[in-house]
């Protein structure tokens, strides 16, 4: 029992942390926070455990997003199903490009994803426009039927709800980090030969990771259009392809609470700058350039090691308290 | 003959390269322990030791191609550490790689052409006289040159600028016995002209030539042989 | 098809291809001797349009306003080189395009600044047309091609030729080589990435009076050039150019045949290539991940 409350004490804190923060700070922030930071969370995998850099997330979101879409605006009103059918488009679409993908260098890899995100852009722009309406998106939020126990339709319930999932998503995570699959996915990164003599396979393991990490994204997309109610292809221009990558590296890669701080301090950044100065790109370009010139660890990477040390020199007694105090 | 690591205590202010106490390391493994070693000018100086010993990692530190974690590497009066490997190259310190890497797209003549322009030395006479052999291969890719046609490459690119050190890491290694005597009468001329560092595991070639042994064992110094009665291969082998 | 249309078609994919070359080729240099991605070569891009723009407000000589974008995207490059990627060239690869991807949108950002998010147009230079094999064809985009040609032999000459470029060509190969044998490689580094820069500029300022000129116009081409390079191969200039030939021609061409496609074809082209040769047509293996 104390094992389990161990495990768990982390995400728990951080996301009674969350909901509280609805007390004191506005509805459309912290829906906006919880979301963004699941769309970090694929890019955060992907980059900090696996060591892959994409440009492209804008376009898994893009799958998730329009799935639900499509399916709200055409087909139902139920909201979890329309998730669920976004979802799935996400695990589709990565499920298609993966196995090719993921064989490319890290450079191609990057790009190939980026070329993606703007042949998405293009088709829901233009290509496709007759099911999409084009740039003027497709909006259903007069679709979207009442649930019961959680009217998701509305925001202040919504907000309960993306908040659940986002807990389930970092308990998905961090149950992840803790089995041998984790192991190989930090291993693929650091010393991709060591691993191939273990007998594992590089390419499997960067695939499922592949799929993992974007299907989180689409998931992601999929709440920005429950709760939006609308979707255009904005949502997968090229020039948002920096943020998940910013957000990532701002809150500390790889880290696992890193989302959640980087999207915290990104969204309010964008929203007291924005009444600042109206130029977003100058902004953004800028604190891309100065975390990465600066030191990448990110504001949860470097606050990390030292909240360890404090809690393991408290917990004397416990194996780690004793390995800490016997080393001094 | 005692262990000598580190600090090499009869400091000649004459060597043309002195390294005392050196540490290396690759990120978190370290690799050279206290090393230090003297060199005359014109002396051949060998560095004898398995695989894995350190050898070229210590080479490639004096050459500016490694930051030491510690120590000093010393010729002429000026400090080596910190400065850039070009820099060091147009002190008049060449070196010349395990790897018999020549530029494959560039052909021998652009290869000298490099080798002149970084070091002011256009006349190609004396590295022509070594390996006259160059003469026909001038219009050769590298790409396309022998292992023993691409070591004279080096060596003779090297030679521009009339070096005053030569650090050469395993010259013969995988040239067939001809080249490798030819190789060895080379050595030998240029010697009357700079002092050289030789890596090798040839160990009958370093007894023959070399007028002082340093035996590296696991990144350490286990043996200076500086007198020529114990330069033979057999004594070398105790300390590998 | 109407045959009519396949002349002015196959010189339109000329001329839009001439424009990814000369993006493709300063990517593809840095990529070779420095092993950095520079994203931001799409800033310049936008950098060399726009002084263009101003240029030739200013003074009503668009070939002056093309000279002066070449050159002033060829200055902000050398800028952002001494400031910033001095102190990035050991790190690994992703870095330098993270970093890069900033510089770029930073740099529009700056672009919104001074000119506002309004496109501008500017004016073509040449605005007779002439007559290929019966029909007509502007004579402004044969002169683009002619450019890019110009540029290729001028490259070739010079890494061929001179001693710089040919010490950029065994830097291409092995750096480490190269400073072993006593030149100053960090001086190699900024001369490439000057000419990246300019050549971006001189693509910009071309491309002007054939598109409207904004903000983001770096971030519409991003996915053609990087296409482009990709299918050439990082660090092959010969790819570079057989590649911008071929999706050049695509997207005119395709664009004859079934117009949405044709955008979407490089794409499709680019995922073939990459599933035979993952590092492109002459891209170099060297790396691994």
């Amino acid at each position: 029992m104390v094992n389990a409350l161990r495990w768990w004490w982390g995400i728990l804190l951080a996301f009674s942390l969350l909901a509280l923060s609805r007390a004191v700070l506005p509805l459309p922030f912290v829906n906006e926070v919880v979301i963004f930071s699941i769309y970090t969370m694929g890019c955060n995998f992907l980059l900090g455990r696996v060591g892959f850099i994409s440009f492209g997330q804008p376009a898994y979101l893009a799958a998730g997003a329009y799935g639900t879409a499509f399916y709200l605006f055409y087909f139902g009103t139920n909201p979890y199903v329309g998730m669920l059918v976004g979802i799935l488009s996400g695990l589709v679409v990565s499920g298609i490009v993966g196995p090719l993908f993921v064989r490319l260098r890290s450079d191609y890899f990057a790009l190939v994803n980026l070329a993606l995100a703007v042949i998405f852009y293009y088709l829901m722009q233009k290509v496709l426009a007759g099911i999409t309406k084009g740039d003027n998106g497709l909006w259903f939020l007069t679709n979207i039927a009442s649930t019961p126990v959680l009217n998701i339709g509305r925001p202040n319930e919504f907000f309960i709800f993306a908040v659940l999932v986002a807990f389930g998503v970092w308990a998905f995570y961090k149950y992840l980090d803790d089995t041998i699959y984790g192991a190989c996915c930090l291993a693929t990164k650091v010393n991709e030969d060591k691993l191939k003599f273990l007998g594992y396979s590089n390419y499997r393991v960067r695939l499922l990771a592949f799929i993992i990490a974007n299907t989180t994204t689409a998931l992601a997309g999929a709440l920005y259009a429950v709760y939006l109610g609308f979707v255009s292809p904005e949502i997968t221009s090229p020039a948002r392809a920096a943020d998940p990558v910013v957000v990532t590296i701002l809150g500390g890669t790889g880290t696992l609470y890193g989302p959640l701080v980087g999207a915290f301090a990104y969204t309010g950044m964008k929203d007291v700058i924005s009444k600042l100065i109206g130029n977003w790109e100058l902004f953004i370009g800028f604190l891309l350039v100065f975390i990465m010139l600066a030191g990448d660890k990110g504001i949860w990477g470097t606050l990390q090691p030292r909240l360890e040390k404090l809690f393991s020199r408290r917990q004397v007694g416990t194996p780690a308290g004793d390995v800490a105090e016997a080393r001094r | 003959m005692p262990p000598d690591s580190g600090a090499a205590p009869n400091t000649n202010a004459d060597d043309i390269l002195a390294v005392r106490g050196l540490n290396v390391s690759y990120g978190a493994a370290k690799v050279l322990f206290d090393v230090g070693l003297r060199v005359e000018p014109r002396q051949i100086v060998a560095c004898v030791g398995r695989n894995g010993a350190g050898k070229s990692t210590l080479l490639k530190c004096i050459a500016g191609f490694l930051r030491p974690d510690s120590g000093s590497v010393i010729c002429n009066h000026t400090s080596l550490v910190g400065l850039k490997s070009y820099e060091i190259a147009r002190m008049g310190i060449k070196y010349i790689p395990q790897d018999k890497k020549v530029f494959s797209d560039l052909t021998v003549r652009e290869n000298l052409e490099l080798g002149s322009y970084a070091s002011k030395d256009y006349n190609w006479d004396r590295i022509t006289g070594y390996f006259p052999k160059l003469k026909q291969l001038m219009d050769r890719k590298g790409g396309y040159l022998s292992g023993g046609e691409r070591q004279m490459l080096m060596i003779g690119r090297a030679l521009l600028g009339s070096p005053k050190l030569l650090l050469v890491d395993e010259p013969t290694e995988g040239l067939a016995p001809s080249i490798v005597s030819h190789l060895k009468d080379v050595l030998g001329e240029l010697s009357k002209d700079a002092a050289l560092v030789l890596v090798e595991q040839n160990l009958p070639l370093v007894c023959a030539m070399a007028s002082k042994v340093y035996a590296l064992k696991e990144g350490r110094i286990v043996a200076e042989l500086a007198d020529r009665e114990s330069i033979k291969p057999a004594v070398c082998e105790q300390y590998l | 098809m109407n045959t009519q249309l396949l002349i002015p078609g196959v010189i339109f994919g000329l001329s839009i291809g001439s424009i990814f070359f000369l993006m493709a080729i300063g990517l593809s240099l840095c990529f070779g001797l420095m092993r950095i991605i520079s994203l931001d070569q799409l800033l310049y891009y936008s950098i060399g349009a726009y002084i263009t723009y101003t240029l030739t407000l200013a003074t009503g000589n668009v070939w002056l306003g093309i000279v002066g974008g070449c050159g002033i995207a060829g200055i902000v490059a050398l800028a952002v080189e001494r400031l910033i990627f001095r102190r990035i060239y050991e790190r690994e690869l992703t870095f330098s395009m993270i970093t890069s991807f900033g510089i770029l949108i930073g740099g529009i950002g700056v672009i919104k600044f001074f000119w506002g998010v309004v496109p501008r147009p500017v004016p073509v230079p040449i605005e007779i047309q002439t007559r290929i094999l019966g029909t007509e064809v502007p004579v402004y985009r044969l002169v683009v091609v002619g450019v890019a040609i110009l540029v290729y032999l001028g490259i070739w000459l010079f890494l061929n030729r001179t001693i710089t470029g040919k010490a950029i060509r065994a830097g291409i190969e092995d750096v480490e080589h190269v400073e072993g044998l006593g030149i100053n490689v960090s001086r190699l580094f900024t001369i490439t990435f000057i000419i990246a820069g300019s050549l971006s500029g001189l693509a910009g300022g071309l491309h002007a009076p054939l598109i409207m000129v904004d903000p983001t116009m770096g971030l519409e081409v991003l996915a053609f050039v990087f296409m482009v390079v990709i299918i050439g191969g990082l660090g092959s200039i010969k790819g570079t150019l057989i590649s911008a030939f071929i999706v050049g021609q695509v997207v005119s061409i395709g664009s004859l045949i079934y117009a949405p496609m044709a955008q979407m074809a490089p794409f499709a082209i680019m995922l073939l290539i990459l599933l035979v040769k993952p590092t492109g047509l002459y891209g170099s293996p060297l790396l691994k991940r």
